[in-house]
């Protein structure tokens, strides 16, 4: 029977945080694309993109280093991940993660998030096609959990990005001593996971935390050896970031309702309470395990809509079993119009 | 007086207007040696100039021959293009655009006849790979001689460390060719004056004097004391008086000129300046030079002519849209160098930059002076001409110019430009055809392309690069990697069908900043077009960022 008190509670909440995600462009000062951290933005994971991108609520969410590391908490066994993401205009990415338990209240995870374009071809001023390069861009978790109690975690994880334009080698630049790699001080994130009572569950993660003035994480990028190119600044949005899991039943089936709001601070201040200097943006994502085993998902990620399913089986090898769970994700790109139907992601756990 | 002053700017705009629509895009395809082009010159014949491009280590020089159409249009009729033999020499030095002084800012392009050709300095690199070694002259007479010339530095040269350690200060900043003599006249800065002589049946002779400032007369080197300065003043630049035949020299102590026997002051007004430059030419004669020194980090300069019949100098008198002279001129602005001058019957076009670059154009000087073409909306009055008034189509700097027979009864006008090639006017700068390499696009949308495709600093452009079947209407918008849109450049702006690009570049380009002016971090960024009639392309741009606000 459908519970009817549930039912409500979850659409106005999916109503207040869809809203929430329609109201993207709240500041006046900066567009969040122009900013760092886009790796993060865009999330890790086949299974979790497939819902909308959420995960930080999810005590199975993977890579939970880079998710919400206080899910580490509650790892039984090693667990791992692995995720292709092909989107259009030949881009490229994908998370891999491997996590388990130390001690009887402690986890550690590490995760790798990876965007690359595959296809940059550098024209020069003369309308010439002098090369081709593959930029990349990855971030870098290393995340520990302590739980609190049965339903509390609490987390930290340091993360560091490593980016690559690979125009070093072109002809474009020659003459010059062009650097093309570029790692950020380590940051910090901290989180929080609640697990209500058996349908809620909540969390709160605050992204980008550095050791420098302001706590924000910003760093002078030179892009050439010599001094001969203008050197940048880089700076990562703090980011707040409330998820909220809620999970019951419809017809007997499983159903999960994934919320996130976050809060993009583009200033680099310690704390700005001026709504200009803030980008809001919402994800809210269901799933229904619609036969055993077989999942189907739905989700939004700011305008982004998403598809996924995910089917979960064992492999025995003599005695033991090896569980496993293969995800697909569709997703469509609302503001560019782009959709892209090749997103891959296995995982699974060593008991 | 306002309203006249309006009316005139609008009648201004509007001939401009007319004059981009008549700017045509002269050629397409590959058509320059390269678009980052540092000097332009005369061929020697009716409608042949020579550009000279430099990019990275590349250097080479582009015929270009022109015809003009019966609408007085130029049309490109054709090109041939030719590298420089050594890629460890070229004519466009290191740091030309940073350098302060006025004499190493330029590159002199003269053409000096069917034995030499077009002229051109030429250096050598460094140990650290820079080009800043003067080494002699390129003699360019067509696409299969491009010929360099070596010139022998004193070894009393290289033994004072002044000179040694800055050689610049002996780099070729200026050229005459005596035709009747058959002596080319070389400036040489510190060292003095060159000769070289081809008028002797064994070949050329060369020969390097220094002008004594008591005496006037021009010296062979002999030792140390010859590099005296105060003694031996730099001679910056020279020239041929085109009625009297005689030499003229701009030199750190004053104008000097040959009479008789030997030189003489040929200016009161400019007998104790840095004069940096010389340039005659026109009808009747006008005779310009610029003064320019470095005080403390500051350039100061100024801009002299003797017109006509006048026996002295005077200062270039800066005029309003009315004619009204104005206390102040564009030295009291910026801080200007003359970069080259050309003359076409009354008009003296006077090419003008500022150090570093980030300003650039050409004054037109008459009768009375240099005459602001516009009063702006701040109320600061316009004397540069340029990108504003259709001379490039797109932001860059121009760093050449020069007048050139078009046929046998027009002259035509030649600006070079760092990355947007080469632009040529029939009719005396009112329109301009641009002549640059482009790629070739599939139409309706079938292929982006951003030019350049990365963007070094804050503020640099990248056209985006595009064609269309038809009349359509264009948006165009800047996306991050996560599909955010950072920017939106134009949005259903009308652009016409064209065989070769339909991009407007006054307004087609991305400069790697957000809406907001921001700019953005360092990163790939994707560029959609789309038209009204369902055609979407993409096109790629990477920036390397700037500086967080």
């Amino acid at each position: 029977m459908i519970n009817l008190k549930n039912l409500v509670v979850a659409s106005l909440a999916v109503g207040v945080l869809t809203s929430s995600a329609m109201a993207i462009g709240f500041t006046k000062k900066s567009e969040l694309g122009g900013f760092d951290g886009f790796v993060e933005r865009m999330g890790g994971g086949v299974r979790e993109l497939g819902r909308g991108n959420t995960g930080s609520a999810d005590t199975a969410t993977m890579p939970a280093a880079y998710w919400n590391p206080a899910l580490l908490g509650f790892r039984e066994n090693l667990g791992y991940t692995l995720n292709v993401e092909k989107r259009d205009l030949d881009r490229l990415g994908g998370a891999l993660g491997i996590e388990g338990k130390v001690g009887k209240r402690m986890g550690v995870g590490f995760a790798v998030l990876y965007r690359g374009d595959r296809d940059f071809k550098i024209i020069d001023e003369d309308d010439q096609t002098v090369s081709t390069s593959k930029p990349f861009f990855s971030m870098f978790y290393l995340g520990f959990a302590y739980r609190a109690t049965r339903q509390d975690a609490f987390g930290l994880s340091f993360s560091m990005s490593y980016d690559n334009l690979d125009i070093a080698d072109s002809k474009y630049f020659e003459g010059i001593e062009v650097e093309d790699s570029f790692r950020s001080p380590v940051t910090v994130n901290l989180s929080w996971f609640r697990q209500w009572n058996a349908k809620w569950s909540s969390s709160v993660v605050i992204r980008n935390l550095s050791f420098s003035k302001n706590l924000s994480a910003r760093w002078t990028k030179n892009p050439s050896k010599d001094n001969s190119l203008y050197s940048t600044e880089g700076v990562r949005p703090k980011i707040l970031q409330i998820g909220l899991g809620y999970r019951s039943k419809i017809l007997g089936k499983p159903v999960y309702a994934w919320m996130e709001a976050l809060d993009y601070q583009v200033a680099d201040t310690l704390l700005a309470f001026d709504p200009q200097l803030h980008v809001w943006t919402g994800r809210v994502g269901f799933e229904c395990e619609v036969v055993p085993n077989a999942t189907f998902r739905v989700g939004m990620d700011d305008l982004n809509w998403m598809l996924g399913a995910g089917y979960k089986f064992e492999i025995r090898v003599g005695r033991r079993k090896f569980p496993i769970e293969v995800n697909y994700a569709f997703l469509y790109e609302t503001s560019a119009g782009l959709w892209s139907p090749f997103s891959l992601g296995l995982r699974g756990y060593i008991p | 007086m306002k309203k006249s002053v309006t009316l005139k700017s609008l009648a201004f705009s509007a001939s401009l207007l007319a004059g981009m629509t008549l700017c045509g895009n002269a050629y397409a395809g590959d058509v320059l040696f390269g678009n980052i082009v540092y000097a332009v010159g005369p061929a020697g014949q009716n409608g042949a100039l020579w550009a000279f491009s430099r990019d990275g280590s590349y250097s080479g020089v582009t015929l270009l021959n022109f015809n003009v159409s019966s609408k007085g249009s130029v049309v490109t009729d054709s090109t041939g293009q030719s590298p420089v033999e050594s890629d460890t020499m070229t004519a466009a030095r290191y740091e030309i655009l940073e350098e302060s002084l006025a004499e190493r800012r330029r590159i002199p392009a003269v053409y000096a006849g069917s034995k030499l050709g077009l002229l051109l300095p030429m250096y050598a690199m460094d140990k650290n790979d820079r080009y800043s070694k003067p080494a002699g002259f390129y003699s360019i007479l067509d696409l299969k001689n491009v010929n360099e010339h070596p010139i022998d530095v004193p070894s009393i040269a290289t033994d004072l460390d002044t000179l040694k350690n800055n050689p610049i200060m002996y780099g070729i900043s200026g050229f005459a060719y005596d035709s009747t003599a058959k002596r080319l006249w070389v400036a040489r800065g510190a060292l003095g004056l060159m000769v070289h002589d081809i008028s002797g049946k064994n070949g050329a002779k060369d020969t390097t004097f220094v002008l004594n400032s008591k005496t006037g007369l021009l010296e062979k080197i002999k030792d140390k004391s010859s590099l005296d300065l105060n003694l031996y003043p730099e001679i910056f630049d020279v020239s041929i008086h085109p009625e009297s035949g005689n030499l003229w020299l701009a030199t750190s102590k004053g104008v000097w000129s040959w009479s008789s026997s030997k030189f003489e002051k040929a200016s009161d007004t400019l007998k104790n300046s840095r004069v940096t430059g010389i340039w005659m030419g026109g009808s009747p004669l006008q005779i310009i030079t610029e003064t320019s020194y470095k005080n403390k980090d500051k350039i100061e300069g100024g801009l002299w002519r003797r017109y006509d019949k006048a026996k002295e100098f005077s200062k270039v008198n800066f005029l309003d849209t009315a004619g009204k002279v104005q206390k102040k001129d564009v030295y009291d602005e910026a801080d200007y160098t003359v970069s080259d001058v050309a003359f076409i019957g009354k008009t003296a076009y006077v090419l003008v930059r500022t150090v570093g670059g980030s300003i650039s154009g050409y004054l037109k000087l008459d009768s009375l002076g240099a005459r602001a073409w516009e009063l702006d909306e701040d109320g600061k009055l316009q004397w540069l001409y340029g990108y504003e008034t259709g001379a490039t189509d797109r932001k860059a700097i121009i760093t050449s110019m020069c007048s050139f027979p078009l046929s046998k009864n027009r002259m035509g006008l030649a600006i070079a430009t760092l990355g947007n090639g080469v632009s040529v006017s029939a009719d005396s700068g009112a329109t301009w055809s641009v002549v640059l390499n482009r790629a070739k696009l599939n139409n309706n949308l079938g292929s982006i392309r951003m030019v350049p495709s990365v963007i070094i600093a804050p503020g640099d452009e990248s056209l985006v690069s595009y064609k269309v079947g038809r009349e359509s209407k264009i948006t165009i918008e800047v996306f991050s990697y996560d599909m955010r849109k950072v920017r939106t450049i134009v949005k259903d702006a009308v652009r016409n069908a064209d065989a070769v690009r339909s991009t407007n570049p006054k307004e087609d380009y991305w400069d790697g900043r957000d809406d907001h002016g921001k700019d953005c971090t360092m990163g790939v960024y994707y560029i959609r077009v789309k038209d009204n009639h369902g055609h979407i392309g993409w096109g790629k741009a990477m920036t390397l960022g700037g500086n967080f606000r």
